[in-house]
This record gives C-alpha cells, structure tokens and sequence, in this order.
C-alpha cells in the first residue's frame, strides 16, 4: 500500500514536471499551428477575413496568375538557394571539424569557440555587415582595385543572389559545424589506429571509416542549413538586389505584412511545413541508415 | 440718484460662470496632473517622431512620446491589425490609406473646435475623404512630393524625364520604392492622368499589364528597391545608386553627410502625399493625443518637423520659426507652385491586384 502510494506520488510529480512544457507546447506550438491551418481555408477581404471553407489560397499559389507565372516557382528558386547555401556550409565546415578534431593539438576548445561566437553576435548585424564588405566601396573591393584584379568595382558582389548565399553560409555555417564536430569527435581513435594498422593510407582511412561514420552529423548539419537558409528572409531583404530579396518566406511575411492577405500567407505556411516536415523524414531515416556507431558504440569497443 | 441694481439672474450667471471658469481651470489643471508618466505612442512615417520636437511636448506635460515608424500605407494597416487596436494612440496616415482608415472605422472622431491650430491648417489640406457624417478624423500635418532625387556629382544635368530610370548609362545604378507606388509611376509615364487624376489609382487590367512589363524590364537597371526613407539614404551616401524615386528628407539627410544630392520634378509629373495625423479607434490616451496633434500641427511643431524632414508644412505660419533656405526647400511661402505640380495618393480600391503585380515584378515571374 505505501508502495503504491508512493507510485502515486512520483507520477503525480512526473505530472508537474512535464505540465509546464505540455502547456507550452499546446500553447506556442500546437494551437499556432492548428490556427495557421485554419486560416488557410478562408478567404481575404479587404483588409479582413471571411470565413468561408475553400482552398482558393492553395489554388492560386500552384496556378498562373492573370499576367504572371505561378507562384510556386518563387518556393523552387527558394529551394534552388537553400541547396546551395548546403553545400557552402557543408564545404566549409567539414574540413573545418576536421581539421579541429585530428590536426589541432592544442587550443582545440578556442578554436571551436571561435566558430561558435558569431552566434552571440546580432543576426542583423552580422547581415549588415556583408554590406560594408561587398558594397560598391566595401573592403572587397577595394581590396580588388588595391590589387588591381579589377577596374572597376564588381556590382554582383552585393545585392545579389550571390551576396545572399555568402550572407547565408556565414550565419548557418556554426549550425553546421556543431554537428559534424560532434559526429568526428565521436570517431574512436582506435577505429583509425586499426585501418592504419591494415594498410589503408590517409584517403582510405578517410573514405572508408571517417567519412562514413560522419556521415549521420554532415545529414544533420546540412538539414540545419537548408531549412534555416529556406525559411530565413532577413538575409533576401537586407542583402539581395531587386528579383532576389523576395524569397518564399519574404512573400509569406508579406502576406502577414503589406499584402495584408493572412489566409494566403497560412497556405503557403502550410505547403512549407508540409515539405519541410517530408524532409525532415527523409533525412531522419537517412540518418539512421547510416548510424554505424550505435550498433558499435565506442564504449563496447574499447 | 440711481442706485444700479443688478438683476438677479445677471448676478446667478456672473456666478456660475465664474465658477464654470474655475472648474474649468481646476479640471485642465486636474488632467494635465493626470497625464503624468502616460505614454503616448505614434505610429508614423520616418522623422515624425523626432525628440527635436517631441521633447518639448513630454516636458510640458510630463509624459513620454514612443515613436514607431511604419515603411508604407499597407505596412501602417499591418502593423495596426499587429497591434490589436490600441498598441498605438496617434497614426500619421498618407492620402492612400486615410479615407481608407475613416471608411473601415479604424480611427476615432477629433472635435476640431478644441484644437486652436486647426485653424491655421491651409485649407487645401482639409479634405473630405477623412470627413464622415460631418466629423472631421484627419488633421492635415506634412505633405510633399515623390521627387526624382539624383546625385549631382554624377548626373550633371536634371533629368527630364522619368526615362531616365530606363537609360542604359545609369543600369545597376538606380532604386525605387518598394512599394505599390510604382504602378503610378508607370500610370504617370503613359499620360494617364491627363484626363483624370484619379486614373493612376484606378488601372485597367491592360494598364496594369503594361505597367508590370515596363517594371520587369527596369529590374537589371535597379540595384535595390528601398523599403525605408533610412535605406535610400545608405544607398546614396555608400554610392549604390544615383538615381532614384525619393523624399525631401533624404536629399537633405545625405547632403548634410556632404554629399551633392539635388531633386527633380520631371516633365511627366509626379506624385506625393498629404499626411494626415488620426487617433487610433479605441486608444486609451485620446485627449493626450489631441494635445500632442494640436501641439505638432501648430507653427513651431510644423517648423520643427520642416527641420527634421523638409517636408512642407501645412500651416503657413511655421514659416516664422524657419531658416530661409528651409523656407525655400518647403515652399511654405509659395505652397501653390509646388502643390499644384503634384497629383496626390489615392486610395486604391483594387490594391490586391496592385500588390500582387508588384511582387510579380519583385520576383521577376
């Protein structure tokens, strides 16, 4: 009897514990959401809502305009830019953990902190200051005419779906690197030790046991990178030039904003979600599959 | 000998009128008191809320002026809707939104007889799209023009027309508003408001048409559509652009950097806007806000405002506590030389339509 009365009494506790992040998540995650679909089936008055089941906003974000082309095709170029600004970080900071984990010896905690602090630096600022980098008269290029590379300023530098890739690396590049650290730091030195012991080279070794046990930390990494750099529209509209700082979640913040059409901004939330919810499956699985370690983690091994 | 006697009822109403009078003091004095430590917060295009004239108001009454300053009239409709009503007390709507705002019964009534300044408000400014049922809701405050603006250090000579934009020499070089206003512009190029002013807020489907193609084809020419007065200002002053669609306040912010701005009217016309200050409907602080409207709209709070954006101002009597160049820049002598080149924002009734076009062109699809 004290036993189940004090069963009773831990998971009343448990209750307590997990009502707050309950209340939470109902509060600031499910009914938004739940609200967000709703909104998507209404349809836009001037300046006001009618609620009225349709799928008008989905119809009209997947078909030709009177005079222009489907919107959809602003969400693939978004696609397009994501991708890239992928394998930007991923091309930086592989080599970058790596680097840290096997060749640095000492002031391997400041190093990685020295990727890490830009994360305490202002989103903005760290965006505004691309401008005075790649501006007409930023240091780049003065850099170049210094040099004498060029003649005259390069424009493309800035405003540009250029400067806002560079923009994008730069912000997502710490989301990637922690993870891909993460995944080489948790590389056994022994697993190493044994390919060199049975002949594999450097590029073996490489091919065949580190970067296949990285590979569930680049996964991660790269799925950072490419849903932040896909749902961010700061970096478009403070960096991109005239057809490129309106990405797909700029057209969304419009909805919400000047184009004052909240149903239509919840539809194109939606047809977000849903993707990024697909690849987030996508990767999850892909991740698993190739999670040597937990079947042999480092521990049984040594 | 004649003994004046005064009659009763003289007497009584000598009485009451002077107990009217002191209670009347009494309570101005009481609500003044009561303003103590109140916010009031604006909600307002850039350079209306500047400490260089809200100071003086938060002294004398001993509460403070929070400004928030919205881009463009449907980002002002945005942030209001954000706000849930009454997050803000004063709004400084231009001709494009105000009568909107009155219509969909946004804002409240402001008895014009309390305000003493109203008076002076030039009565070109006093226009019936923000009377409804004989209630005026709008106090005319800055009004001014979509200039040309231009860097002088580059382009020698004034352009002539809004061309210029399209003029390969200048490609990569130039920037617009980042706004539904564009589609005027282009109205503005095709003549339409030869005939009708109204016509540019009122495009037909083959007019809009031809408006997007003309944008879409400008597009390699822009470097960057500006979504804030503070955005063009850093174009210009860092050397993106030359060549641009503007306000006062920017060539005279960038100049004072010592940069050689100058504006332009071209042949074509322009537009602009007559700026009006509303208190939001429901607001918590509506004499508060009547104070600070009447204070502003006043001679000194017009100047001050001429000062920090040279705009012009719609009371002639600010002219008094300006310099005389910004007297010159404002055309607060002359208004009818400046006023009458401009055709004024309208509210536009198919503006989903316009909006959707101007993300077309923004997107290039």
């Amino acid at each position: 009897m004290r036993q189940g009365n004090r069963q009773g009494r831990s998971r009343f506790v448990l209750l307590g514990i997990l009502a707050p992040a309950v209340i939470w998540l109902v509060l600031f995650l499910i009914l938004p959401y739940f609200n967000l679909f709703s909104f998507s089936f209404w349809q836009n008055d001037v300046f006001t809502v009618r609620h009225e089941f349709n799928l008008l906003n989905y119809a009209k974000f997947f078909t030709e305009s009177q005079t222009g082309a489907a919107p959809y095709l602003v969400l693939l170029d978004t696609l397009k830019l994501a991708c890239w600004v992928t394998v930007c970080t991923l091309l930086l900071s592989f080599p970058l953990a790596y680097f840290i984990r096997f060749k640095v010896t000492r002031y391997k905690q400041a190093l990685y902190m020295l990727v890490i602090i830009p994360l305490w630096v202002s989103y903005i600022m760290r965006a505004y200051s691309w401008k005075i980098i790649l501006g007409t008269n930023g240091i780049l290029n003065s850099f170049l005419l210094w040099l004498g590379i060029v003649d005259t300023p390069v424009s493309f530098f800035l405003y540009s779906d250029v400067s806002v890739i560079i923009g994008m690396t730069h912000i997502y590049t710490p989301f990637v690197l922690m993870p891909v650290y993460t995944a080489l730091e948790q590389i056994p030195q022994n697993l190493i030790e044994a390919s060199n012991d049975l002949g594999g080279n450097r590029l073996r070794t490489f091919l065949h046991v580190v970067f296949p046990l990285a590979l569930p930390g680049i996964i991660t990494g790269g799925t950072y990178a490419f849903v932040l750099s896909m749902g961010d529209f700061l970096a478009p509209s403070l960096l991109g030039g005239p057809t490129s700082s309106t990405k797909i979640a700029n057209i969304v913040q419009q909805q919400f904003g000047t184009s004052n059409n909240w149903p239509y901004g919840a539809a194109i939330g939606i047809v977000i979600l849903v993707l990024v919810l697909g690849l987030l499956e996508v990767t999850g699985r892909l991740e698993r599959h190739f999670s040597k370690l937990e079947s042999t983690s480092p521990r049984t091994l040594r | 000998m004649v003994k004046k006697i005064w009659p009763v009822s003289t007497v009584l109403a000598a009485v009451s009128l002077s107990l009217l009078v002191s209670c009347g003091e009494k309570e101005k004095k009481n609500e003044s008191e009561s303003f103590q430590g109140k916010t009031l917060s604006l909600l307002v295009w850039e350079g209306y809320a500047d400490p260089k004239f809200t100071a003086e108001f938060e002294k004398q009454y001993g509460v403070k002026v929070a400004g928030t300053y919205f881009n463009s009239g449907d980002d002002l409709v945005a942030k209001l809707k954000a706000g849930g009503g009454n997050a803000y007390d004063v709004i400084s709507p231009s001709g494009d939104m105000a009568g909107f705002l009155v219509q969909s019964d946004m804002v409240e009534p402001i008895d014009v007889s309390l305000m003493p300044n109203y008076k002076d408000l030039s009565p070109k400014l006093v226009l019936p799209d923000v009377e409804k049922n004989g209630k005026v809701y709008g106090i005319p405050y800055m009004w001014g023009p979509d200039y040309l603006v231009y860097d002088a250090d580059v382009i020698k000579e004034a352009p002539t027309s809004w061309s210029v934009f399209w003029d390969p020499t200048y490609k990569g070089k130039v920037s617009l508003y980042d706004d539904i206003s564009n589609i005027y512009l282009i109205g503005q190029m095709m003549e339409l408001d030869k005939t009708d002013p109204a016509a540019l807020y009122n495009m037909t489907e083959e007019q809009l048409a031809f408006a997007r193609k003309k944008l879409l084809e400008l597009n390699p020419a822009v470097r960057k559509y500006w979504v804030s007065a503070g955005e063009l200002n850093d174009l210009f002053a860092n050397k993106e652009v030359v060549v641009s669609v503007g306000w006062p306040i920017t060539v005279k912010e960038v100049n004072e950097k010592g940069r050689n701005l100058k504006w332009t009217i071209p042949k074509e016309g322009t537009t602009g806007w007559i700026d009006r200050l509303m208190i939001v409907k429901g607001s918590k602080n509506q004499k508060l806000a009547a104070l600070y409207i009447n204070y502003i709209v006043g001679a000194k709070g017009q100047a001050l405002t001429a000062e920090v954006t040279n705009y012009s101002p719609g009371n002639a009597k600010a002219a008094a506590f300006m310099s005389e160049d910004l007297q010159k820049a404002t055309y607060v002598n002359e208004m009818d030389s400046l006023f009458a080149k401009i055709n004024f924002w309208q509210y536009v009734a198919n503006r989903a339509r316009y909006n959707e076009i101007w993300t077309e062109v923004k997107t290039g699809k």
